[in-house]
């Protein structure tokens, strides 16, 4: 491998590192909150304060990063990102790790303007404009699955600390190719409202699909965060796939955006719509989420910069959408998820207490096994509630055995059933902000016309 | 058809395919089950057999018939029992009329089984004196059933039951068998005397 394709990759994997980060946490957040303590709306601003940072850092960082040469500016982003990992990864409290993310954001924002004009300058406008686009998607729909993967093997800890060395390894490029201020180009400087506008919106409801998705598989149905990533690995690998198919169809950018918020929003509605509790259920709508991603982020970030500079200011405003749609996204469906989640109580009780009541028990065994799930919920303090340790306190004798298991099943189910219908909102409502991203681009294509 | 709006159609199509699967398959009604209306009957088996078994019986039917008074599901009763706190008269007297609806409705169905198959249990700790219990035991089936019609006996389990002590123990397994039995043999205590000739008469 040559030199210059070297500092290529290093610079592609620091700017997808960089944007993985705002979601790598997405799965490693029951743990955290389990470590660090502190609330679930508390841990969830682990999430927030990275996106809302990089949104609002985003823009000046490009104009810092213009007024000199690039290299060293990127390089100080990628140190101060490095160091806040490794911050992040020895944070004793949910405050330090709040703050350290923040500092995450702040210099992974230079880091991220400096690695488009890093890469431009290594391998020419159109390449290094792709190569950012396509790092940044890869990193966004890929951060969960790394995150998920790496808290099951080791700790939430250890995502934080790979991403040390990763980037740490770009500062001596971005040192060395950035020495010269970039030459002031042609192009307008008006920036690309229709495409970021439609990228914040998109940015929104994806999150909401990584995000809920995530949600519903580990604390809904319980599934093991290792499963769980594997599970969600069929959106990067969708959204891989959809370049193909666009440049195989040759529809054009319009096309391409068009098609990708249907199958966006239609996923979406795929997965307020699933006919069963099984993570099997999932993968179609996720296939479809995944194709909508690989044809929409990477086709609106190009028309943002196409033509357009600075080219680091545009690129900027691009970060600064989508970042601001993933905060958008958890800002509306925040409330909307946990309003529902506290509605799914009732009915999930009942269901859970008809079950009891008719299964083929004595009474004595149904009335015993009443209390131990009672302390169950409570013991759960308003979370979906692990139903086994009621069924191994309970000792049923050998012949109830069966009719035990079958009861403990069925219960699962309708724990199952309760949580899928308690995102159904969340849901529609992250599908109608992808629908909702159609307007500016049929607007757009309107006025074209 | 020219590619630009191929793409676009071949998504739509695409979403329609796998959104019309999902709702054919049951996707819009997935949730968890509802309960049932507890004014219609449903059928309740009991897996305990004797006085356990019928037991289970009446409070399962019971509990229906209390639910459909309270203009409420069985299971929003039932978990508005098990809390803790005092219960209202009108959750009481519901309780005592469902149990006996439940008593009502075995009995039309013949499901009620004759006293001579629970004697045993029943006079077990029955307070009876030992010699009225072996003259019990030496009756012939058919005259203990006619002495002691189940349906008559339930009936005043249920008149005597403390229904308002059982359901603040409810969550108690014991407890509430000790009050049932009780009540149960309390009922045929009664019968059994309330059928013996008066000394007097």
């Amino acid at each position: 491998m040559t030199q210059r394709r070297m500092a290529t990759a290093l610079l592609a994997l620091t700017a997808a590192t960089v944007l993985a980060d705002s979601a790598v946490v997405t799965l490693a957040l029951p743990q955290i909150l389990r470590e660090l303590g502190g609330s679930v709306a508390g841990v969830s601003w682990v999430l927030i304060a990275f996106n809302l940072v990089l949104a609002v850092v985003a823009v000046p960082a490009a104009w810092l990063l213009g007024r000199r040469a690039p290299g060293p500016g990127t390089a100080l982003g990628i140190a101060v990102f490095a160091g806040a990992s490794a911050v992040c990864a020895s944070a004793s409290g949910l405050g330090v790790l709040i703050g350290a993310r923040c500092a995450q954001a702040a210099g992974g924002a230079l880091a991220l303007v400096g690695c488009l004009e890093l890469l431009v300058a290594l391998t020419g406008e159109r390449r290094g404009v792709r190569l950012w686009t396509v790092s940044g998607v890869v990193g966004t729909a890929a951060g969960p699955v790394i995150g998920g993967l790496l808290t099951e093997a080791f700790s939430w800890q250890s995502i934080f600390i790979v991403q040390v060395p990763l980037t740490a390894a770009a500062i001596p490029v971005a040192l060395a190719v950035g020495r010269e201020r970039l030459p002031a180009a042609a192009g307008s400087r008006r920036p690309a409202v229709a495409p970021n506008v439609a990228l914040a919106l998109l940015s929104a409801a994806l999150t909401a699909a990584l995000f809920l998705l995530v949600l519903l598989l580990v604390e809904g149905w319980r599934t093991e965060p290792a499963t769980a990533a594997v599970t969600v690995s069929v959106i990067p690998v969708a959204a891989f796939l959809a370049p193909w198919v666009a440049r195989a169809l040759q529809a054009g950018p319009q096309a391409e955006n068009v098609a990708g918020c249907l199958l966006v929003a239609g996923g979406l509605c795929g997965l307020a719509l699933l006919p069963a509790t099984a993570v099997v259920a999932t993968l179609a709508p996720q296939a479809l989420i995944g194709l909508g991603l690989g044809l929409t982020v990477d086709s609106l970030t190009g028309q943002a910069l196409h033509d357009r500079l600075p080219r680091a200011h545009h690129g900027a405003s691009t970060i600064t959408a989508r970042h601001a749609g993933v905060v958008l996204g958890l800002a509306v469906l925040t409330p909307i998820i946990t309003v529902d989640l506290r509605h799914a109580q009732a009915p999930a009780q009942e269901a859970i207490t008809a079950a009891v009541l008719d299964a083929p028990l004595p009474g004595t065994t149904k009335i015993a096994l009443a209390q131990q799930l009672g302390d169950r919920l409570l013991a759960e303090r308003g979370r979906v509630p692990d139903l086994h340790p009621a069924f191994v306190a309970l000792h049923p004798p050998p012949a109830q055995q069966p009719a035990a298991a079958a009861l403990e099943s069925g219960l699962n189910e309708q724990l199952d059933r309760a949580a899928l219908r308690a995102f159904r909102h969340a849901f529609l409502a992250a599908a109608g902000l992808a629908a909702l991203a159609l307007v500016p681009l049929l607007v757009t294509r309107r006025n074209v016309r | 058809m020219t590619p630009t709006a191929a793409l676009p159609l071949g998504a739509a199509a695409l979403v329609a395919a796998v959104l019309g699967t999902q709702v054919a398959a049951g996707g819009w009604d997935l949730g968890p089950t509802r309960a049932a209306d507890p004014c219609r009957a449903r059928a309740v088996v009991a897996v305990s057999t004797g006085l356990e078994g019928l037991g289970e019986q009446l409070v399962l039917l019971g509990l229906d018939g209390a639910a459909c008074r309270l203009h409420t599901t069985r299971e929003a009763l039932v978990l508005r029992l098990a809390e803790p706190g005092a219960r209202t008269d009108a959750e009481v007297d519901a309780v005592r009329a469902g149990l006996h609806d439940a008593v009502d409705r075995l009995d039309a169905e013949h499901r009620l089984p004759p006293a001579s198959s629970l004697l045993d249990e029943v006079l077990v700790g029955s307070g009876l004196p030992d010699l009225v219990q072996r003259a019990l035991h030496a009756l012939p089936d058919s005259l203990i059933n006619n002495r002691l019609p189940t349906a008559e006996v339930l009936r005043r389990a249920v008149d005597d039951l403390d229904v308002r002590a059982l359901l603040a123990r409810v969550t108690d397994p014991a407890q509430v068998q000790s009050l049932v039995t009780a009540a149960v043999k309390q009922a045929v205590k009664q019968q059994l005397l309330a059928g013996l000739p008066h000394p007097f008469g």
